[in-house]
């Protein structure tokens, strides 16, 4: 089988590629790239004019809810919008229940993961940093390792002890295995609901305060430059965390961080009349912070992007504000909300968009990811974007089991068209059928 | 033959509830309706006048927190109205089976309740309430959101004392971040006109650089907090303000922020003294100021059955001079198209 994507805009920013030209896939590999390639007895042909052809996108922050909240999401549903939102990589988080704290589980994600029902999309467990993420004591991060964990996390339960977190760090960097750090101090923003501010005082909602956040980020920050363990900071939210994560790296700690789509779209004011659609860990801030993001996505300090997909079911989201569980799902809305917030604004060029979605977050993971050179990745994984596809994104019609999003009946600029792990596992609706020729 | 009957029940169910979720949503014109109304309604039932019934209407009555003169008010403003109650309480509901709120509002609504008074100790219920009732939702005190009858009440209990609302200056002492009453009462005197004040510890007010949306002026000590002041209003200090070390003690609370003999010398001779009850008796309030004769606190109790009866008669869309018009969705859009 020899598939051709033709007339591209080829974007690699792992070779720093970025031109119109075709792409060529047999025996799931890519095979030939270039503004000439050889088209003769190619089985099938994409016409990919005016769209983006790129390394498949890589998610490092998915939660998918198996095992313990099949109700929320499962694997197989999970990973189906992962592909349908042009991701063939995702790491999936460990706070589901019982949490991915024992090498049996990690086991059994890969199992669900690789079955012929998922998506097809390739599957990289985080296992918890602490056993049950409970704070105190170390997980078996060497048999985590060895069942194929990519990194450790607590996820929504940071650890608090500062002493605890030392020990787990020297460990990590025994191990040679980063550390995703969701960073919060729970005695600041316990009872929290959204950003303390004038909005959660207007609202009478107890405020996370700022500095929930900061303090968390800089006391990992510090512990990873002492350490010299791999941090990956989680869904930045504040300037102080941005410019704590500037000043680590200036410092050649080994920081990197990754933002969401909603921390890019949205401020605290969007919670309006007590939306608990916009109810997210950490909360939407403020128009200063916005500001910030931007700059500190344009210029690098915030490395890439993850979608933070958080699904809940619909009767946990329509809870008064404060019952109503912190998060969204975003598989499916990501690219969608990056081209039209960053792209087409002209925050980041299509190749830094691309880095952001794919390429760095592979690197810092050490995935075999985010490229289109031959050979460095299992299976070819090819993501092909429409920039320019002008679409409303329906909660309904989702492959997510869960419509907790507040971007439903927004109107995005950029959808995924194509998604290829080794073969097509994803085509949208709105590909149009003339473009694609299967040769007899 | 169905189809017919279904048609004809939507009909009449088009209109748009009215809902008295929070004072922030309220226009300046509706509050002056309101407060007329409630006037209008205390005059009647004091002269012995005749009140018009408002029919043969059922208002469930859904109290999650525990409440006597809140529910005691609504239940005596029903009952001159005409009107049934039903009531539930936490305790006994299907919520403490673990039923969701939206599931409770639900059965409510297809119990064919025509009005819900709710109280919940979450901020923004009564905004999930009205979602999912589809008919008229009061809202009894959500949380530290809001507390609407209250500040209604507050505010005829000031029109009686004071003639007129506009230019007074209202100090609100005590736990104001925690309090839906001074929310709601923030909204309610500046939007008729007066200057409101917060007056209070930096651990239980908004800080200043928050404050951008709440209507009122920041203050951490009470002497210059109520200087000048026509009206203080009083808030009740949660004893779990303690535990969560927002304040050292009682005592030293007292101290500073007590309103008493001493310190009511700062405001205006004529000053009238507030609260929205239970007081702490020597804590927020001594027994000099509570019973003295600046106090309004009995009064504000009384006045909060005819702000209930004028907030009922409200949401059902009628007053007694006959029937008002009702809002359907087209008249609304109209209207909102003149606007612009």
């Amino acid at each position: 089988m020899k598939t051709l994507l033709k007339n591209g805009r080829i974007l690699d920013p792992s070779q720093e590629l970025d031109f119109v030209g075709h792409l060529v896939m047999e025996m799931d590999q890519v095979v030939e790239m270039g503004p000439r390639v050889n088209m003769d007895e190619c089985d099938e042909v994409y016409d990919c004019t005016g769209m983006w052809i790129a390394p498949g996108l890589v998610d490092p922050h998915v939660h998918l809810r198996e095992p313990g909240q099949e109700d929320r999401e499962t694997i197989i549903s999970g990973t189906q919008a992962a592909a349908a939102g042009g991701y063939t990589t995702i790491c999936c988080m460990p706070n589901t229940n019982p949490p991915l704290d024992t090498p049996s589980l990690i086991d059994f994600i890969l199992d669900r993961a690789a079955s012929p029902e998922a998506g097809g999309v390739f599957v990289a467990p985080v296992g918890a940093l602490t056993k049950a993420m409970g704070g105190q004591e170390i997980s078996e991060l060497a048999s985590l390792k060895k069942a194929g964990i990519v990194a450790a996390s607590d996820e929504g339960y940071p650890v608090q002890n500062s002493l605890v977190m030392t020990r787990a760090m020297e460990m990590c960097v025994q191990l040679d295995l980063p550390i995703m750090a969701h960073c919060e101090d729970q005695n600041l923003s316990a009872g929290g609901a959204m950003n303390e501010g004038a909005v959660s005082a207007m609202l009478g909602l107890r405020g996370i305060p700022r500095t929930a956040e900061d303090i968390m980020v800089a006391r990992n920050c510090l512990l990873a430059l002492s350490t010299g363990c791999q941090i990956h900071i989680m869904r930045v939210s504040t300037w102080g965390a941005v410019e704590m994560v500037r000043q680590a790296k200036y410092l050649g700690a080994p920081v990197t961080c990754e933002i969401s789509p909603l921390h890019f779209s949205f401020i605290d004011e969007m919670v309006g009349e007590f939306d608990t659609t916009f109810k997210t860990l950490p909360p939407l801030r403020t128009q200063v912070d916005l500001d910030i993001m931007l700059q500190s996505l344009s210029d690098g300090t915030i490395d890439c992007i993850a979608s933070d997909h958080s699904p809940y079911a619909s009767h946990e989201v329509e809870a008064p504000f404060e019952e109503a569980p912190f998060g969204a799902v975003g598989l499916e809305t990501t690219v969608g909300v990056t081209l039209t917030y960053l792209t087409h604004k002209g925050i980041l060029s299509p190749l830094e968009t691309i880095r952001k979605l794919s390429t760095k977050p592979a690197q810092i993971l050490r995935l075999e990811a985010g490229t289109l050179k031959p050979g460095e990745t299992p299976v070819a994984q090819v993501t092909v974007i429409d920039p320019d596809h002008e679409w409303t994104f329906d909660r309904n019609k989702t492959f997510s089991k869960s419509k907790n999003t507040p971007y439903h009946g927004a109107k995005f600029k950029g959808k995924t068209m194509l998604t290829f792990s080794g073969n097509e596992i994803y085509r949208d609706a709105f590909f149009p059928q003339e473009r694609y020729r299967l040769q007899d | 033959m169905v189809r017919t009957r279904l048609s004809s029940i939507k009909k009449g169910r088009a209109k748009l509830p009215r809902n008295l979720t929070a004072i922030r949503l309220l226009h300046k014109e509706e509050i002056c309706e309101l407060l007329d109304s409630s006037a209008d309604f205390k005059a009647r039932v004091i002269d012995g006048k005749a009140i018009p019934s408002l029919g043969k209407k059922v208002v469930g009555m859904l109290f999650f927190e525990n409440s006597t003169r809140t529910r005691v008010s609504f239940e005596q403003a029903a009952h001159y109205l005409g009107l049934k109650t039903a009531n539930f309480s936490a305790a006994g509901s299907s919520m403490s089976k673990g039923e969701t709120l939206k599931d409770t509002i639900l059965t409510l609504r297809y119990e064919r309740l025509d009005a819900l008074v709710m109280r919940h100790r979450a901020s923004g219920s009564a905004t999930l309430a009205a979602r999912y009732f589809n008919g008229p939702v009061l809202n009894a005190g959500d949380g530290q959101h809001e507390h609407p009858t209250q500040a209604l009440g507050d505010a005829l209990t000031i029109l009686e004392r004071k003639g007129s609302l506009d230019g007074l200056t209202v100090s609100i002492v005590g736990d104001v971040e925690h309090s839906r009453v001074a929310r709601s009462n923030a909204w309610l005197l500046s939007k008729m006109g007066a200057e409101v004040r917060f007056v209070g510890p930096r651990t239980l007010v908004p800080t200043p650089q928050h404050i951008g949306m709440l209507p009122g002026e920041v203050f951490h000590d009470l002497q210059s907090g109520i200087q000048g002041a026509d009206v203080i209003i009083c808030l009740r200090l949660q004893k779990e303000r303690m535990q969560e070390g927002m304040l050292s003690s009682i005592g030293e609370y007292a101290k500073l922020y007590q309103i008493n003999r001493d310190t009511l010398r700062y405001a205006k001779p004529d000053c009238v003294v507030m609260h929205p009850g239970p007081i702490n008796r020597g804590v927020e309030l001594d027994d000099a100021a509570a019973d003295s004769e600046r106090s309004a606190i009995t009064a504000q109790i009384e006045n909060g059955i005819f702000v209930r009866m004028a907030a009922l008669n409200w949401v059902f869309g009628e007053n007694d001079m006959g029937p008002r018009a009702v809002e359907t969705p087209d008249k609304s859009a109209k209207k909102a198209v003149k606007a612009k």
